[in-house]
This record gives structure tokens, sequence and C-alpha cells, in this order.
């Protein structure tokens, strides 16, 4: 074989090869923003930070929520105190579903008794797929310690919150 | 003499070719990078992440240059953005359009303008919701 048709196969090889990378790079691409953006967990955490800043306020409990021994706050209006909406938009069986769910519990650490809850706000059955895979609901678990004010005394509170938010179409392919 | 003329035209038309494709190649990987549907989730997703750990008498500012760039040219900026109820949608195009939920109950003023160095800037104006 002359030089020349050496050179001839090798350029064919050359863009056999060219055509493989480009392949792989269309295919990378096209995987890569054919996925939706997954925010799912960063809004699990805000939707505890938020749930903590209506419990507590500069370490002790908020005074709106916490009066003399008692807890103004419940299933009921646990949304409207801390000022949440769970609506959602018109997307296949979301509305039906409810795509968030928050859990909240409060111990008295000097009986460990739990003091208030669990308050218990949205769609329950996602607690359950918690901690799978990026298919299932995106949770957030997180525990803080508060004090109350009663008197001459300080009372010491553990407080868990669970955030939960599923919207997996919009955040899985 | 005939054969380096061959040799170089064989080269150049290879190099000319190598060029071509790989042009093809960045164009294809930028035009999805920017592509009005992808810019849509993100600024979607990114505004309803932002209403999510906003407070109320907030003042938010964010640039989104890139999707007035993007947006279909006789579509009217001001409904690239709109807040309805708790549900951000954002449209570059006619058909198209992206929605997104919030679950922070605020109230939400949207308005559209540019800065002094000319970029195009979404000011979101957060306050207390009224009716809850």
């Amino acid at each position: 074989m002359n030089k020349k048709a050496t050179d001839k196969i090798i350029s064919v090889y050359w863009f056999a090869v060219l055509f493989l990378v480009a392949a792989a790079v269309v295919y990378m691409v096209a995987i890569f923003y054919g996925e939706p953006f997954d925010i799912r967990k960063i809004e699990a955490d805000i939707l505890v930070n938020q749930v903590v800043d209506c419990i507590a306020e500069g370490g002790y409990l908020n005074s709106q929520i916490y009066k003399e021994g008692n807890f103004s706050i419940n299933n009921e209006n646990f949304l409207e105190i801390c000022n949440l909406n769970f609506e959602l938009e018109d997307f296949g069986d979301w509305q039906g579903q409810g795509q968030y769910y928050v859990e909240l519990n409060i111990t008295n650490l000097a009986s460990n008794n739990i003091f208030l809850g669990p308050i218990k706000v949205g769609n329950f059955h996602l607690k359950d797929n918690c901690g799978g895979s990026k298919n299932f609901p995106q949770c957030r678990d997180r525990s803080f310690y508060s004090l109350s004010k009663e008197g001459d005394k300080q009372i010491k509170y553990q407080i868990n919150i669970l955030a939960s938010v599923r919207k997996t179409e919009k955040n899985m392919g | 003499m005939k054969k380096r003329a061959n040799i170089l035209t064989e080269n150049i038309i290879f190099i000319v070719l190598n060029l071509a494709f790989l042009t093809i190649l960045f164009l294809f990987v930028f035009s999805k990078m920017g592509a009005a549907a992808v810019l849509e989730e993100k600024y979607a997703k990114q505004i309803a992440l932002i209403l999510d750990a906003a407070e109320p008498n907030m003042k938010i500012e964010l640039d989104i240059s890139d999707a007035i760039e993007k947006k279909e040219k006789k579509f009217p900026e001001g409904g690239i953005v709109t807040i309805y109820k708790n549900i951000v949608t954002v449209k570059l195009r006619d058909k198209g359009g992206y929605s997104y939920s919030y679950f922070n109950n605020v109230d939400v003023k949207v308005n559209l303008g540019k800065n002094k160095i000319g970029q195009n800037i979404l000011y979101l104006n957060i306050n207390e919701k009224i009716n809850k």
C-alpha cells in the first residue's frame, strides 16, 4: 500500500472517530438539558427554615404561638400562622395528591414528653417514601432546641421538623 | 510539483471539514444551553425559590437579560414573568411557558425595567398578604 492510500484510510477513520465523539456529545447534551433542574432538596430546606422561623425567635418559642404554657398552633391553623400556602399549579393529578408535607413535634426536655404535636400538614403519604432515590419525595429532617420563659424558670424544648417535597414530574426526567 | 499541490489541497479540505464539524458541534451545545425552554424552566424555578425564602418588605432584583434576548420578537415583555396566586409563570414564546408553585404566602408585585448599566432587571416587591 502506498503512502497516499494509507493517508486516505487514516482520514476515513479520523472522520469516523469525529462522528463518534459528536454522537457522544449530542447524547450527553440531550441527556443533561433534557433533564429538569431538581430543586426539591432546596425547597425542603427552605420549608424547614420557614417553620423554624415561625416556631422560635432568638432562641425562645415565638410569643405569637406560645403563651402561658399553651400553644395556639394546631393542624388546622398551622399554614395560616406560619404563613404557608400549599396550593399547586394545575399539573397532572398534583392538586388531588398534595406535593408538600410538614410534620412538627415539640418535646419538653425535662419530662421527655411530647409537649405539642405531632402536627401534620399536607400529604402524609410523602413521609413513607423519604430517603428513597431521586424518584421519591425529597425530605429534610431537622431538630433544634428552644426555651420558654415561665416566671423565673426557663423550660427547655426539643423541636423536630420534617419537611417533604414531591413534585417529582417537574424535577425528574 | 503537481503531487505537492494535491497534498496541500487534500490537507486544506481535511482541516476545513474538521473545523466545520467542530463549529457545528459547539453551535449545537450553545444553542441547547440558551434554549428558550431551558431559560423558562430555570427562571420559573429560580424565582419560586427566591419567593419561598423571601420575607415581607423585601425588594429583590434579578437580572434576566438572557431571557429577554431569547424571547420571541412579538412577545410582550410584560408577559414574560407573571405571578398569579402562588404560581410563577415564565413565558418567552407564544406556544410555551413554564409554571412552578411556591409555598410562602406572600403578596408579590412584579416589574420589569433597566438598571443604570442597561441590564434587564426583574423587580420583585414582597409584601405581606392582606387577605390570608
